[in-house]
């Protein structure tokens, strides 16, 4: 017995898009809450470490760029873009006013991996004649394989 | 003459809308900064406590150009560096490790063995099941648990310049 069938139903092939407010501002509000101003853009190459430690926000910034863009030294409160001083006695005034103003106050190195030692000797020396006290060396992650 | 008012719909446009959150998560997705947020934390000793490190009393890392390295005036493979160390921390828990760099070595030369040094924690210990907890894997001659370097010293050069000058060898 051959079956009637009925008139085909006509199904519209729609993208359902009702969500889609809700999703673009759920994303905007965690790129509005995780947004950072990044203080020192210099393109850089960090060290790789295994030990990792949670650097503390706002905490003072002193960079050392790479050979090829001559070591530059940059510093930063930490709030404000960071700028580039020309000798290491602008490093020993800034870090020393930092202390003044907060004893404990922490500073971030921020080195390139290639960056000599003796340029990197210079700023920690600087940071303890100012009697600065805490330190983070700014690094990436060393991965399992890498060890 | 009656004149009838037009009623004028009352309502916000926001044809617009999607567009504005979509250029708003474009600006936010290319200037946020995914940037580095951790790093080897590195405390500096306060003058008032500072004791004093005799040379002959620590271990003396030196790192080269090239980042090899030099353990109390003796070449050694930095896979060989923490067992050398541990060593001579059973004998003495209090041994200091003066790490000292060659100013043409790099950054990184001098950051793998620094690294290496604070690993001491994770590689003479293990973990305690269902604790966050860790056993010290080593006792020292004292019978006390080792489980870290207590002091890693890391002098600038002109704190070694001015050792050498009060040795009277500048």
């Amino acid at each position: 017995m051959a079956l009637i069938r009925g008139r085909d139903r006509g199904t519209g092939a729609a993208i359902f898009t009702a969500s889609m407010a809700d999703i673009v501002f759920l994303l905007i509000v965690f790129f509005v809450l995780t947004y950072k101003v990044e203080v020192d853009k210099t393109q850089m190459n960090l060290p790789e470490t295994w030990i990792r430690k949670k650097i503390p926000e706002k905490a003072a910034v002193i960079s050392i760029a790479p050979p090829d863009k001559g070591s530059t030294i940059r510093v930063s409160t930490g709030e404000e873009m960071a700028l580039p001083v020309s000798t290491i006695e602008e490093v020993i005034t800034f870090a020393s006013t930092e202390v003044a103003k907060n004893p404990n106050r922490e500073f971030i190195l921020k080195a390139d991996k290639d960056a000599p030692y003796g340029r990197v000797d210079e700023v920690l020396d600087a940071l303890k004649q100012s009697k600065v006290k805490y330190i983070f060396l700014l690094s990436e992650q060393l991965t399992a394989a890498e060890l | 003459m009656n004149i009838k008012k037009k009623e004028i719909a009352s309502e916000i446009f926001t044809g617009s809308m999607a567009d504005i959150s979509f250029l708003l998560i474009i600006y936010f997705m290319i200037t946020s900064a995914f940037s580095a947020t951790r790093g080897l934390d590195f405390a500096l000793p306060e003058e008032t406590d500072t004791p004093e490190i005799k040379q002959e009393d620590a271990i003396e890392v030196h790192v080269m150009p090239g980042g090899a390295i030099e353990v109390d005036k003796k070449d050694l493979p930095i896979e060989g560096l923490l067992p050398y160390v541990l060593e001579k921390l059973l004998q003495n828990p209090d041994k200091p490790v003066i790490l000292r760099t060659d100013p043409d070595a790099t950054y990184g030369d001098m950051i793998s063995v620094f690294d290496r040094l604070r690993r001491a924690n994770e590689e003479w210990t293990e973990p305690v099941e269902g604790s966050e907890e860790r056993r010290a894997l080593y006792q020292d001659v004292h019978g006390k648990d080792l489980t870290e370097i207590k002091t890693i010293s890391i002098p600038t050069q002109r704190e070694i310049e001015n050792i050498w000058n009060l040795l009277g060898m500048g």
